[in-house]
């Protein structure tokens, strides 16, 4: 079997000046554990550049590549584009309906991110219909599927040994088992699942669901962790995906 | 206090620029009206509290919001993912 490639995430840190020192020592040497560090989402509290850039301090002392998707918080304060900017320019590689390549030492790591939105699962979701704020609402939560579908679509042809699909909002509502089931709709897609599903994904990480649980299954089987820091109650959880190759 | 009223409250806590915690719960009991949740410090802990206060609910406020466990050092946990089999 081949060696696995190691992927650390941790979501929902929520930074801003009060939680400042709470996460640089503990991944200054993370390559120890992990070959690529995934964020997933909620980088910040209120969405401002200020958090953004208690954020870039942090993270920016990982010794590994750091990939993040944005979070509803980073969003926030209107301010998003400004904290990709700053969040690129301090070497954090923000995913939004994109993918990268990563090459380790066990094979190459494709991760394909979005932040997702709202939708609902079987028996709790939004429709397409009604009134235009509705057919809003819903279209956006299908459009961040389809773009997470595109994304995936074009890292086939980077040829990854593991594919890792990183977002914000759920695409299974497994891993929402804790929350109550009224805000599932709000919580997560399963159009996001079905994408996942379609396009060879090895495992997918997301956050957003603080009282969720951190392991679930997509309708076809793909592992799926909630790594919500208040779920996994640490730095980072560390995945170790052992490559397609070996199956 | 009536539901109404503590929902308000609620959505005021989600969107005020001090807090924006979206994960905080309340209910009356009686006198008290319980807030419970779970923030990330001690400080947005006592946002949370000022904003009620603010709200001047005329309860009495029982604080039951539970601080996010602190990451600290220590093994991080590993998990293996074996590939499908297809």
């Amino acid at each position: 079997m081949p060696d696995p490639i190691r992927v650390a995430a941790v979501g929902d840190v929520h930074l801003a000046d009060d939680l400042r020192g709470r996460y640089a020592p503990l991944i200054t040497n993370i390559s120890e554990e992990a070959d690529a560090l995934l964020v997933a989402g909620d980088l910040t509290q209120h969405g401002t550049v200020e958090e953004a850039e208690v954020f870039a301090d942090e993270f920016g002392a990982a010794d590994v590549p750091v990939l993040a998707v944005l979070g509803n918080h980073d969003y926030h304060s209107g301010a998003e584009r400004d904290i990709v900017r700053l969040l690129e320019d301090r070497g954090v590689a923000v995913l939004e309906g994109t993918s990268t390549t990563i090459d380790t030492d066990a094979g190459r790591l494709g991760v394909a991110g979005i932040k997702g939105f709202c939708l609902g699962f079987s028996g709790r979701c939004a429709a397409d219909f009604g009134e235009p704020e509705m057919k809003a609402f819903t279209g956006h939560g299908i459009e961040t599927a389809a773009r997470l579908r595109q994304a995936l679509d074009a890292l086939e042809a980077e040829e990854p040994d593991v594919t890792v699909a990183l977002s914000h909002f759920s695409p299974v509502d497994d891993t929402l088992v804790g929350e109550p089931k009224e805000i599932w709709p709000f919580l997560g897609n399963y159009r996001l699942g079905e994408a996942i599903d379609e396009t060879g994904v090895d495992l997918a990480v997301h956050g957003h669901a603080h009282a969720g649980r951190e392991k679930g299954l997509t309708p076809a089987g793909v592992p799926v962790r909630n790594v919500a820091q208040p779920v996994i109650q640490a730095a980072f959880r560390v995945y170790d995906v052992v490559p397609r190759r070996s199956a | 206090m009536n539901e109404q009223q503590t929902r308000d409250l609620e959505r005021a806590i989600a969107t005020d620029p001090r807090t924006h915690e979206l994960g905080i719960r309340l209910q009356v009991r009686g006198d008290h009206l319980v807030v419970s949740g779970e923030v990330a410090s001690e400080a947005r802990r006592a946002m949370v509290l000022e904003v009620i206060r603010d709200h001047d609910p005329g309860l009495d406020i029982v604080d039951y919001i539970v601080l996010s466990a602190e990451p600290g050092p220590g093994e991080p946990q590993h998990e293996q993912i074996d590939p499908p089999r297809r």
